[in-house]
């Protein structure tokens, strides 16, 4: 059938004629293909830097978006982790120290050390580094930045008071530093916080010299000014940054996504659930790489390192990604620098001796495995008349809880089994330590009898002893995790029903006391203290006061728990921590699982410097071979030749048809 | 009083009740002439007899896992599981008929083998997916429990007093409707708790509607007919009409309903626990297996024995369910021979 110009309508072609496209189609779906690459990083900042040598970048991932830039207000991981390399705090975490974790100068020109003043009170004299600079900004006069200053400590520590603020920290630092808790008292009377007035807590000396008191000695307080909520910031940049119009321009909020920093990194980039980047910042030259700590049979690349100035590389492109399978198909094409093995990937890349498998293994890979600093545990409501009154039932409970069966299900075998409360790596842990009511199910039998339950028999009811188990249910691993515990619980005849909540309702729940057992509770150091985890077990620090969920009162405890807070890491202090650790096994409040540890796939190109927990990544101690990289990202990625040459053929019988077609027609 | 409910010795009666209950259904309906010459046309159907067949496994094994006996020392079993006793459990996965752990960190022998493999915690794939026809079966049972009396009801009452109550059950439903029924049965199991009672009140009372809908068209026909009217001049009462002669003939819609609406209520399951508002934890599920297989895909090996033999077991019942439904209505309409 044709129209009237005596073509040819295609509806009316017979047939296959009609499923062969138009060459203009094959034109365009070249072109589309042109467009297609399977990297997903943006292209870097820089090509080159000034002097002609190659911009480096690092590529890693995150599993969430931070919540704010605003050092006194942020405390989540992420946010900590974009944050660590733009603002550098006044002491810092020892890269290559991490038994026993150390501090080392950051902003600081020294650790600063403890004076007893005439009044008896503890103080610690510190001063600034001269190099030590906020970034150029905008909000300083030239858009220069400008020298840190004592000053900056002290507004840092007055927005921590400030309630507009919303800081979480101000609790930990209340009880020890004078004037904190009344500043903030009087702002939230007032309704305004007046930063002109002095705090009793920082007192101003210099320039750069500033004096830290205390109303009692706090040796913890080293630890807390490696953590960003004390880092300086500049009051110009938080006026500046207020997030309202001006001249028709919205300023972004300093509370929220702004940051003017002092470290090696400034923010350049955050898109929400895609990336945040950052950019190397000139004129650095506040912190290097340490010059000790290297362990005995550090390589020589490593070696070398000593004393060069930070950062190692220009650029750091942190991409948002939720799910686990991407970041380990990213890994495997090398657009990820390194990657934690899930338990997904596990099977694919560590062999049963714990190594990388052949396959990544030839690619160049290497294993490091991790142990965080945190221990995760059952908590038990020592108010509730079952449980609480119940020794011998709790110990039954704990013996009967198969940690390390858990950990080879859950965690690949990785995550090492918690005999105590205190993670590896904090003073106070001991290897040899061994949890009296650890699994041992006969124990756990024999126990469930003497608590007057034999064989989980309520002798009332005449039915298995029916406790209720609160957990976070959002996925089917949660589930999974519930029914393992289930299994435990019913080897020695309870019966254990499970009531699942969302995060902030098992939260609401602990908070409130409304619950007999509660699982999946953890701890991750702030930092690394002994006293850090058995605040978790002070009678004061029941909620709201603390976090004391399980309600754990114990007057011995206290006594100790008292008497070690304050002390300097000592012998004394570690024979109190064991005296803590046997009373706790003995009157199990928490049904101690695991350590968190996991194993990291690192590319050949981006081999570790430094393997401390206590920082968010490191990233200014990293470093990368973007050469070798660049070459293993073209052998991986190798496209296959015969997609085109398929389509190549069918594009070539499409014209030879299409021909035909035209000749028998015209023809 | 939940006690008495969850004692294995009143399950039982309940389920003895339940099928005889079905069975004398079956007998008094078996009188009437219409069901009599609907029998005679589905027993020609081949492709609905089968169907049925496999239904009636289903229920089989269903009512295999309801029913328990004392078995000593650990309390009540279910029959199935005494049956299926042989079956033990491992550490984790293992692959079906493999001999060790799937897991390469520990690949230790395994104590028996697995035609289907096992699951993260070491169950037995089979087994749980055959454990799992008992929830497919009182999810469908207690919630058409719930939703065919609903929908007949309101139907029977629009289709036949008309006007006021027409109007109010129609606005009723419409708005019921219009709300989406994924967030309405969300919202129902929040407020009511997790547990597989709750997902049956949810879904019985959110999955009314349809058949409201068609039970009101049908009545809406039938009332015009001879019968209807020569029932109201002998001078019977609205409950008699009802009862006596609209009922019997709009059953038939409600058998093919109940047998559709089954598979979709089973479908609606697998949904909800793959938005982790399912059944609660230790229920084994078709829709928790296959929510658990989210994960199990991105594994490296791939486990995917799990996500098959819940699928697998899904797909038959909903498959066997709609041939038998279809079958039903062939049976049942007027115009086949």
């Amino acid at each position: 059938m044709k129209d009237e110009g005596g073509r040819m309508n295609p509806e009316s072609r017979p047939g296959w004629q009609r499923f062969i496209p138009h060459p203009s189609s094959f034109i365009l779906f070249f072109l589309l293909l042109a467009g297609c690459d399977n990297n997903p990083n943006p292209p870097p900042l820089r090509e080159k830097r000034d002097d002609g040598s190659r911009w480096l970048v690092r590529y890693g991932g995150m599993s969430e978006d931070p919540r704010s830039f605003d050092p006194q207000f942020a405390y989540d991981q992420m946010s900590r982790r974009v944050m660590e390399p733009v603002y550098d705090t006044l002491l810092e975490y020892h890269p290559l120290k991490t038994d026993p974790y150390e501090v080392r100068p950051g902003l600081l020109d020294a650790v600063p050390v403890k004076e007893v003043g005439a009044d008896g009170k503890p103080s610690y004299l510190c001063r600034l580094k001269t190099t030590a600079r906020f970034h150029d900004d905008e909000c300083f006069p030239e858009g220069k930045g400008r020298p840190v200053v004592a000053r900056d400590v002290r507004y840092a520590f007055q927005r921590l008071c400030d309630p507009k603020v919303e800081s979480p920290f101000l609790a930990n630092f209340s009880e020890y530093l004078p004037g904190l808790q009344a500043a903030h008292d009087a702002a939230e009377k007032s309704g305004r916080f007046d930063y002109d007035a002095p705090l009793a807590a920082i007192e101003l000396i210099d320039e750069r010299t500033f004096r830290i008191h205390l109303t009692q000695p706090y040796p913890q307080l080293i630890y807390w000014l490696a953590f960003q909520c004390t880092t300086p910031v500049a009051r110009e940049a938080v006026e500046y940054y207020d997030g309202k119009k001006h001249g028709g321009v919205v300023r972004p909020d300093f509370h929220k996504f702004k940051a003017v920093g002092t470290g090696p990194f400034r923010i350049v980039e955050y898109v929400p659930r895609q990336r945040v980047r950052l950019e190397r910042v000139e004129g650095y030259a506040t912190t290097s790489f340490p010059t000790d700590g290297f362990a005995a049979e550090a390589p020589e690349w490593l070696m070398a390192l000593a004393g060069k100035p930070l950062p190692l590389i220009d650029e750091m492109n942190f991409s948002i990604i939720r799910e686990n399978l991407p970041i380990f198909i990213l890994t495997r094409q090398g657009y990820l620098d390194a990657m934690g093995v899930n338990k997904d990937a596990f099977g694919a890349m560590v062999t049963p001796g714990r190594e990388m498998s052949p396959k990544y293994r030839e690619r160049g890979m290497r294993l490091e495995k991790d142990v965080e600093p945190s221990t995760f545990w059952i908590s038990l409501n020592m108010r509730d008349p079952l449980l609480g009154q119940n020794k011998k039932l709790r110990q039954a409970l704990s013996a009967c809880y198969d940690s390390k069966t858990y950990s080879d299900i859950f965690w690949s075998s990785v995550a090492p089994v918690a005999e105590q409360l205190i993670p590896p790596g904090i003073p106070g842990h001991s290897r040899e330590w061994r949890n009296p009511y650890g699994f041992d199910l006969e124990k756990a039998k024999r126990l469930i009898a003497e608590a007057g339950y034999p064989g989980g028999i309520d002798p009332q009811t005449g039915r298995p002893l029916e406790i209720t188990m609160d957990m976070v249910s959002v996925g089917s691993e949660d589930r999974q995790r519930s029914e393992f515990e289930q299994r435990c619980f019913a080897s020695i005849g309870v019966e254990v029903k499970i009531r699942q909540n969302t995060f902030a309702r098992q939260l609401q729940r602990e908070d409130t006391g409304d619950f007999q057992m509660s699982s999946g509770t953890g701890w991750g150091a702030d930092y690394p203290d002994p006293e850090n985890y058995f605040f978790l077990l002070y009678s004061k620090n029941v909620p709201p006061a603390g976090k004391n969920v399980t309600r754990f009162n114990n007057p011995e405890f206290d006594r100790l728990f008292e008497q070690m807070k304050t002390m300097e890491t000592t012998p004394e202090r570690l024979e109190i921590v064991r005296k803590m650790n046997t009373l706790i096994a003995e009157e199990v409040p928490q049904i101690l699982n695991f350590h968190k540890a996991f194993y990291s796939a690192v590319q050949p190109w981006a081999p570790r410097t430094q393997n401390n927990l206590m920082l968010e990544g490191g990233v200014k101690f990293s470093v990368v071979d973007a050469a070798l990289r660049e070459q293993k990202r073209k052998e991986w990625n190798r496209k296959p030749l015969w997609p085109l040459a398929v389509l190549g053929g069918l594009l070539a019988l499409a014209a030879v048809l299409g021909i035909r077609i035209n000749r028998r027609r015209y023809v | 009083m939940s006690v008495f409910f969850t004692h294995w010795l009143t399950q039982n009666l309940l389920v003895l009740a339940g099928f005889a209950l079905l069975a004398w259904t079956l007998w008094s309906v078996s009188h009437h002439e219409r069901w009599r010459r609907a029998w005679l046309r589905f027993r020609a159907d081949r492709t609905g007899l089968v169907a049925l067949v496999v239904v009636c496994l289903y229920l089989l094994l269903g009512a295999l896992e309801v029913v328990r006996l004392p078995a000593g020392k650990g309390g009540p079993q279910s029959v199935l599981d005494l049956f299926l006793s042989g079956i033990t459990t491992e550490k984790t996965y293992s692959a079906p008929l493999a001999t060790t752990l799937l897991s390469s960190a520990q690949p230790e022998p395994l104590k028996g083998r697995h035609l289907l493999g096992t699951d993260a915690l070491g169950k037995d794939v089979l087994r749980e997916t055959l454990k799992a026809c008992k929830t497919a079966l009182i999810l469908g049972g207690l919630t058409a429990a719930i939703y065919i009396p609903l929908g007949t009801l309101f139907g029977i009452l629009a289709g036949y007093f008309r006007r006021r109550v027409d109007d109010a059950i129609q606005y009723f439903y419409t708005t019921l409707a219009s709300i989406p029924e994924i967030l309405l049965l969300i919202a129902i199991i929040f407020v009511l708790g997790q547990s597989l009672t709750s997902m049956c009140i949810a879904l019985g009372v959110t999955g009314w509607v349809g058949l409201c809908r068609l039970i009101r068209g049908e009545t809406l026909r039938q009332t015009e007919r001879p019968y209807v009217a020569a029932a109201r001049s002998l001078g019977q009462s609205h409950w008699n009409i009802i009862s006596r002669h609209l009922l019997p003939n709009v059953m038939h819609l409600v058998v093919i309903n109940f047998v559709l609406g089954f598979s979709g209520i089973v479908l609606t399951e697998a949904v909800l626990s793959y938005l982790g508002v399912g059944t609660p934890v230790g229920t084994a599920s078709w829709g928790n297996m296959i929510d658990g297989a989210r994960s199990e895909l991105s594994r490296d090996p791939l486990v995917w024995w799990n996500l098959v033999s819940a699928a697998t077991a899904l797909f038959g019942l909903v498959l066997a369910l709609n041939l038998l439904g279809d079958a039903l209505r062939r049976a049942f309409d007027p115009k086949q021979g």
